[in-house]
């Protein structure tokens, strides 16, 4: 039986291998280092690439069937012999980047192209340098320190590359940011600009992000879907975090606009919220936990509901916990909401 | 005049400016509130040294519990050094000291860089409120940061800020924040908000991460307390300081070069109760550049009576050039019911389609919620884009 579970796996596994991105690379490779050991010039394919400008350089059946004549596939030869996301990415280099293979072709990189197209050596598919291969001649040190991305990218936003290095944003990024920023937020503004922050972060911003990119599931994925159900439960679960984002009073300005809280607002605590024994009396206990919570339908005038006991002299008694102390003053608020002046 | 706020911060860049001014305009209708959202937003760069930014909007309709139908998210000129050892910036923005909290601010900062790896930074404006709200006299706040590099591997920051409501102390906090590179694979950081009215740890969170070829693992702790976090000027801050904490582990795993899979293995703490805050997710991308994907998730999150489990399906595939199917489905299932439903299904199937600078997507949105049994929306956007190159 297991036997046949693992060979199920195989078959599953063998069957989806394309789907999952396993392909086997020998076949449809470009052979770029068959052709530089058999002493074929770079350029007697990349045709004009030594002028630059805007063309991608890249051999057309024209340029292949010079020598490969016939063809061995009346296909287009790039067709196969690409990688699939070859083109785009030189499409994506050329519109996101300042760069000029005429301007390089003139210097120390003059019929050294492998000096930059390192993997051609490799046999590699991927032709397009990596970032760390520019600083080999472009010392860049000076660059990060200032910020100046924009030496090499055009729009750093609008490019949306994200970064390979340790700020890879993986994982739980939304709630990793915070504490990763926190120590390098200059550096978030090289590739984002004041606005990213201010659409989850900003008093008025027009609305919670997912909502504006709704066609894109991958997009802004915090209060996405079905947040506005479950918002409560996750408020609960993390007393405090919606205060990273948002002021105590927009939550009451919501709950009472929705009938939620203020005063056509029905009683949501139930039994034993209130009274005169310490079984009796939940909502101390759960004030504590999350008085953010009590905020968001109690705060501002709603307030008042807890001085009408608590203040000095009240039934209620001492809100505070044993050992508390504060810098504000007794005739500041809230203090003196329960603290009459002269009153201690 | 939130038109004329864009325009003049864009004309303020558009002479003799070497990259590309950008606008892009979305406008999105729903049948719910808001109907109808115009957001513009443009930005500009003066010979690399200087950038204007401004996001407005407008609705057609208030949004429930507020009495604004526009607003300025950003209107922002940042302008540096050509070194960049010293920037200012003017104006509305997001600003973020180290540790402490973000905070949205009408006002300026600047950040000038020392010898010996020293940076300052200072910040001062007036918290925004809604609608260009200009009724509330003596809200202002004030802070800065210290921090230095310490070699190349890391940094160590000191900031403290204090802001006023009506002129009285709302918060005043000392922060400390921290990030190290510790090897080629392993970094780490950790920020502490520490409130100086109340007199006790605001806000705490530690990460650490490595990295072994396909696999990425992270360990973190955050802890809040909330007491400490809405403002001083509340009642609600003086009844004692409960922790809320959170620690696991996310391991972040390329399983196949489309195929990642995520598990966030966590627990939640909150006063005495103890629970289990479970995340397992999967994303596969159905070609190379991810134009299209398919995302499962399972979640077991919540303490006590508002535990719940969860699952989400989304998925987008691109059917045409320039043309793509998307779709995304929840359902939620709280442990206890309370009269607000068993099962909390949300869904959203969508259409969009992208031509040069033009973007439109239409999408229908259903769910059942503790709010309504049944609702049903229809959503539209159209986005357009304009650059002077």
């Amino acid at each position: 039986m297991m036997r046949l579970v693992w060979i199920g796996a195989v078959v599953v596994l063998v069957a989806c291998a394309g789907v999952l991105g396993f392909r086997t690379t020998a076949t449809d490779v470009f052979p770029h280092r068959k052709h530089v050991t058999a002493g074929v010039a770079c350029t007697r394919c990349h045709v004009g690439v030594e002028r630059g400008g805007e063309a991608l350089h890249l051999p057309d059946d024209a340029t292949c069937t010079t020598c490969h004549n016939p063809p061995h596939d009346s296909r287009p030869c790039l067709g196969c012999h690409a990688p699939a996301d070859a083109i785009g990415r030189l499409v994506e280099a050329r519109d996101h980047l300042k760069f000029d293979h005429a301007r390089h072709l003139q210097g120390e990189a003059k019929g050294n192209c492998m000096r930059c197209h390192v993997g051609v050596a490799d046999g590699d598919s991927a032709m397009r340098p990596v970032m760390a291969t520019c600083f080999n001649c472009h010392a860049h040190d000076s660059g990060r320190d200032a910020r100046t991305c924009s030496t090499c990218h055009k729009n750093l936003a609008e490019e949306g590359s994200m970064p390979r290095s340790h700020l890879a944003h993986e994982g739980d990024w939304i709630r990793e940011h915070g504490t990763r920023a926190a120590s390098s937020g200059d550096l978030c503004q090289t590739c984002h600009k004041e606005s990213f922050c201010a659409d989850c972060h900003g008093v008025t911003a027009p609305s919670i992000p997912a909502k504006r990119r709704f066609a894109d599931p991958n997009a802004g994925n915090l209060h996405r879907a079905g947040f506005a159900a479950r918002h409560s439960l996750e408020a609960r679960a993390q007393p405090g975090a919606c205060a990273t984002c948002h002021q105590p009073d927009r939550c009451a300005s919501c709950h009472i606009a929705r009938g939620v809280a203020g005063d056509t607002a029905g009683n949501p605590h139930g039994a034993g919220w209130v009274g005169l024994t310490a079984s009796e009396n939940r909502h101390g206990r759960e004030a504590r936990r999350d008085p953010s919570a009590c905020a968001s339908c109690h705060g501002g005038a709603g307030e008042k509901l807890c001085v009408t006991c608590h203040a000095v002299g009240g039934v209620g008694g001492n809100p505070h916990p044993p050992g508390w102390s504060s810098r504000q003053p007794m005739t500041s608020m809230p203090c003196r909401m329960c603290h009459p002046i002269g009153a201690r | 005049m939130k038109l004329g706020a864009l325009a003049v911060v864009l004309a303020g860049v558009s002479s003799a400016t070497a990259d590309p001014l950008r606008l892009r305009g979305d406008a999105l209708a729903t049948t719910t509130s808001p109907a109808g959202l115009l957001v513009l937003d443009g930005d500009g760069t003066l010979e690399d040294r200087v950038t204007a930014e401004a996001v407005v909007w407008m609705a057609s309709q208030r949004s429930p519990g507020e009495d604004v139908t526009g607003d300025v998210l950003v209107i922002a000129i940042r302008a540096r050094t050509r070194d960049g050892k010293r920037t200012v910036r003017v104006g509305r923005f997001v600003s973020s000291l180290g540790a402490l909290r973000p905070l949205h601010l009408d006002g300026g900062s600047l950040r000038v860089r020392l010898p010996h790896e020293v940076e300052i930074e200072g910040v001062a404006g007036i918290p925004v409120v809604l609608g260009l709200g200009t009724g509330r006299a003596w809200d202002w706040v004030v802070g800065g940061r210290v921090a230095r590099r310490i070699a190349d591997t890391g940094s160590i920051g000191v900031a403290y800020e204090q802001r006023r409501d009506r002129g009285i102390r709302a918060s005043e906090e000392l922060g400390v924040d921290v990030g190290a590179e510790l090897g080629k694979r392993t970094d780490a950081a950790a920020r502490l908000a520490y409130d100086l009215l109340g007199e006790g740890i605001a806000e705490v969170g530690i990460t650490a991460s490595h990295r072994h070829g396909a696999v990425r693992g992270e360990l973190y702790a955050t802890q809040r307390s909330p007491s400490h976090l809405v403002p001083a000027t509340s009642l609600f801050s003086v009844i004692g300081d409960v922790p809320a904490q959170r620690a696991g582990t996310v391991i972040t795993w390329r399983a196949a070069p489309r195929l990642d899979v995520i598990a966030d293995l966590a627990c939640l703490r909150v006063d005495s109760d103890l629970a289990p805050d479970v995340t397992g997710r999967a994303r596969l991308r159905l070609d190379d550049r991810a134009a299209g994907t398919v995302t499962g998730e399972l979640r077991r999150s919540g303490v006590g009576a508002d535990a719940w489990i969860g699952a989400r399906l989304a998925a987008r595939v691109p059917v045409a050039r320039g043309v793509a199917i998307s779709t995304e489905l929840e359902l939620v299932i709280p442990d206890e019911d309370r009269g607000r439903g068993a099962a909390w299904p949300w869904g959203l199937v969508a259409a969009s389609w992208q031509r040069a600078d033009w973007e439109a997507a239409i999408a229908v949105e259903a769910s059942a919620t503790p709010e309504y049994r049944q609702r049903l929306d229809a959503l539209f956007q159209l986005s357009r884009r304009w650059s002077t190159k």
